[in-house]
């Protein structure tokens, strides 16, 4: 065969394939430049946009730093690329399963509590509840919280604080859940009043029943990526989500049409915790952070950036101002993700077929 | 002739040494993960095992396969069947670069954008759907978006250029006079460019087809965002077994599988499509059992 750019005349073709490739290196060699002066840095790994840079800024500015905040979409990256090496950060914030993880493996600087001055300030409740790192020796509460149900009222008036909204007829083909098997999962098992750890292999059957027979039927799509896009722009009416993503797309003129809550039978709950890395050569100052966000007045800028409830630090709550999503109390009922071991295969397999549908 | 010392090795090198570092050095790796054990929180333990490859036969597995098969094919042929005009128009027009320019244009904003501009498109409150409900065509939106028909349209969108590309170049080529002979030899139009053209721009379709099969076969991206529930391909599951359930060693064998799977039907495709020399009018023509191939050389058949 003549591959047909191989060919004699190529004239025409080829500048265009030029251009091509002339913007792939363009672009592709943006970014990734250092400045060179010598100010001290601290290499902060945290989710996608999870502390305001308001915040990071005040921090930079009283300690003369600057921070480098790098970014994951999901804990199992996260670990991959720490454990891949090569990288250099001190402050990570995993979710409790993945603190006990990389506790197992022996990634985590103990914390230095004499460093701390602020860390009276955090919730005794939220500390009792960190059974993955009992005592809290190598982690620090940075925010607990947990996905819940976003309803645009304008189009769905009347509706129950419960997961049995997915289950509704009358809204198939409007409501998305997370692409996410633990969330999925431990909602379905949470509302049939199990542990969303569970295990045993009735209970995992019950769970994909309530999924595969009473919601998907329902759902127009599983989606991690776009569902406040989509909600925010009247696609979807009922998401199941996270609070700071919704909050994020809605425009501030139609708040009022949304409602977001934690659904009444609970569900799976996370403590995002910061940690320090073992390898890390800036402790101090990774530590002088940490004890810069438990101060109240940074936690209260922290949580009304998100309109999240300051459910970590306790004298941060009487300092915020803006409104919550949804209430610390309602986080009662919800029972934390912990690490399933390799009990994890079973989930994995009931989540493919759930996902591949028919 | 002097011994003047050739260079051509040496000019050649840093291609070796890409294709070494970027391609062959990674699918070493991840035929070699494909055989390990995996890790209980991600990664690979360095003890040999071929569970990977056991656990591939899985139904659900084989049905996303089957799935995918069927995206890429139906989503394929839309490409070329709108590619092949493009090309027609741009290799018979006076004004060749600014046509290729604007089929390249699209290139310049992020892949990403793109699919997210197609969802503003489409979406229940977008621009199609306000435009039918302000004509009156419709009175509640059409749910365009979040099924198969929307990740073919929008793949076909795609990769749309990587077909025109190699198709304007092989028809650029083609002597159009022995369309005007066809049709003083009683050939219809349509006959004309069926039994004279078709054959005679076979290496530029064959390149068209494996440039938009194999990377809509791959597809992650655009399933996610703009498919629905039923809208999971063999990409997505390659990516959920690296980023969240921890299995390394079966992504790495699903991509292996596809990868060979692939390479040999590229292969014989290839292989096949050589065989015929088209332009030779003494050739008798071929038996019209082989069908399927439109490898029909029928130039004087009739």
């Amino acid at each position: 065969m003549k591959t047909a750019l191989s060919g004699r005349r190529v004239g025409a073709a080829f500048p265009a394939v030029l251009v091509l490739v002339g913007f792939a290196l363009l672009f592709g060699s943006c970014g990734g430049g250092k400045s060179a002066d010598a100010k001290k840095r601290l290499f902060i790994y945290n989710w996608t946009y999870y502390t305001p840079d308001s915040v990071i800024e005040k921090f930079e500015k009283e300690y003369d730093v600057e921070v480098v905040y790098d970014s994951f979409p999901s804990n199992e990256e996260m670990f991959a690329k720490l454990k891949a090496g090569g990288s250099d950060y001190d402050i990570v914030f995993p979710s409790g399963d993945y603190v006990s993880i990389m506790v197992k493996e022996g990634m985590l600087a103990p914390i230095d509590r004499t460093k701390l001055k602020n860390f009276g300030n955090v919730d005794p409740a939220v500390l009792a509840r960190c059974d993955f790192d009992p005592g809290n020796v190598y982690s620090v509460p940075y925010y607990m919280g947990a996905a819940g149900v976003a309803v645009n009222k304008a189009k769905v008036p009347t509706f129950e604080k419960s997961w049995s909204i997915f289950g509704r007829k009358d809204l198939a083909g409007k409501m998305t859940m997370l692409d996410d098997m633990r969330e999925v999962m431990g909602d379905a098992l949470a509302y049939k009043g199990k542990s969303v750890n569970a295990t045993g292999d009735a209970d995992l059957a019950l769970a994909r029943e309530v999924i595969e027979r009473e919601w998907v039927p329902n759902l127009l799509k599983f989606d991690a990526e776009a569902f406040a896009k989509g909600f925010a722009a009247g696609e979807f009416w009922v998401v199941q989500g996270y609070a700071e993503s919704i909050y994020a797309e809605i425009d501030p003129a139609k708040r009022g049409d949304v409602e977001f809550f934690i659904p009444k039978e609970g569900g799976p709950m996370y403590i995002d915790s910061m940690v320090v890395l073992k390898g890390s050569k800036r402790q101090d100052l990774a530590h002088a952070f940490i004890d810069f966000i438990h101060r109240p007045e940074m936690y209260a800028e922290f949580v009304d950036a998100f309109g999240f409830p300051a459910t970590c630090n306790v004298p941060a709550r009487a300092l915020k101002k803006g409104p919550e999503w949804y209430p610390a109390a309602a986080l009662e009922p919800c029972e934390l993700k912990g690490d399933l071991g390799p009990a994890l295969e079973k989930y994995n397999a009931i989540w493919q077929e759930i996902r591949v549908g028919k | 002739m002097s011994a003047k010392r050739n260079y051509g090795s040496l000019y050649a090198a840093p291609q070796g040494l890409w294709l070494l570092l970027f391609f062959a050095a990674p699918l070493v790796i991840i035929v070699a993960y494909s055989f390990m054990e995996k890790g209980l929180y991600g990664g690979v333990e360095p003890r040999l095992s071929l569970d990977a490859y056991r656990a591939l036969a899985n139904p659900s597995l084989l049905l996303v396969a089957f799935r995918t098969l069927l995206v890429s094919l139906v989503a394929t042929v839309l490409t070329l069947i709108v590619a092949l005009p493009c090309g027609y128009s741009i290799a018979r027009s006076g004004n060749q670069s600014l046509r290729l320019f604007l089929v390249i244009v699209p290139f310049w904003t992020n892949f990403l954008v793109r699919i997210y501009a197609w969802i503003a498109i489409l979406g229940n409150e977008g621009f199609l759907n306000d435009a039918l409900r302000a004509l009156g065509v419709v009175a509640d939106p059409v749910q365009f978006l979040y099924n198969q028909w929307a990740v073919v349209l929008v793949l076909v969108y795609m990769y749309l250029p990587y077909a025109i590309l190699p198709l304007f170049s092989t028809i650029d080529k083609f002597d159009f006079t022995l369309l005007e002979a066809a049709r003083d030899l009683g050939a219809t139009k349509l006959e004309a460019l069926r039994l004279v053209l078709l054959p005679n721009i076979k290496g530029g379709l064959v390149t068209a087809i494996l440039f938009t099969f194999i990377p809509i076969f791959g597809a992650y991206a655009v399933p996610l965002l703009v498919g629905g529930k039923d809208s999971y391909m063999l990409g997505n599951i390659i990516a959920d077994q690296v980023t969240k359930t921890r299995n390394w060693p079966l992504a790495a064998a699903i991509s292996m599988t596809v990868t060979v799977l692939t390479g040999l039907a590229a292969l014989v495709f290839l292989f096949r499509s050589r065989k015929p020399a088209p332009q030779s009018v003494e050739e008798p023509a071929a038996p019209l059992g082989v069908a399927g191939t439109s490898a029909v050389p029928s130039g004087g058949a009739r």
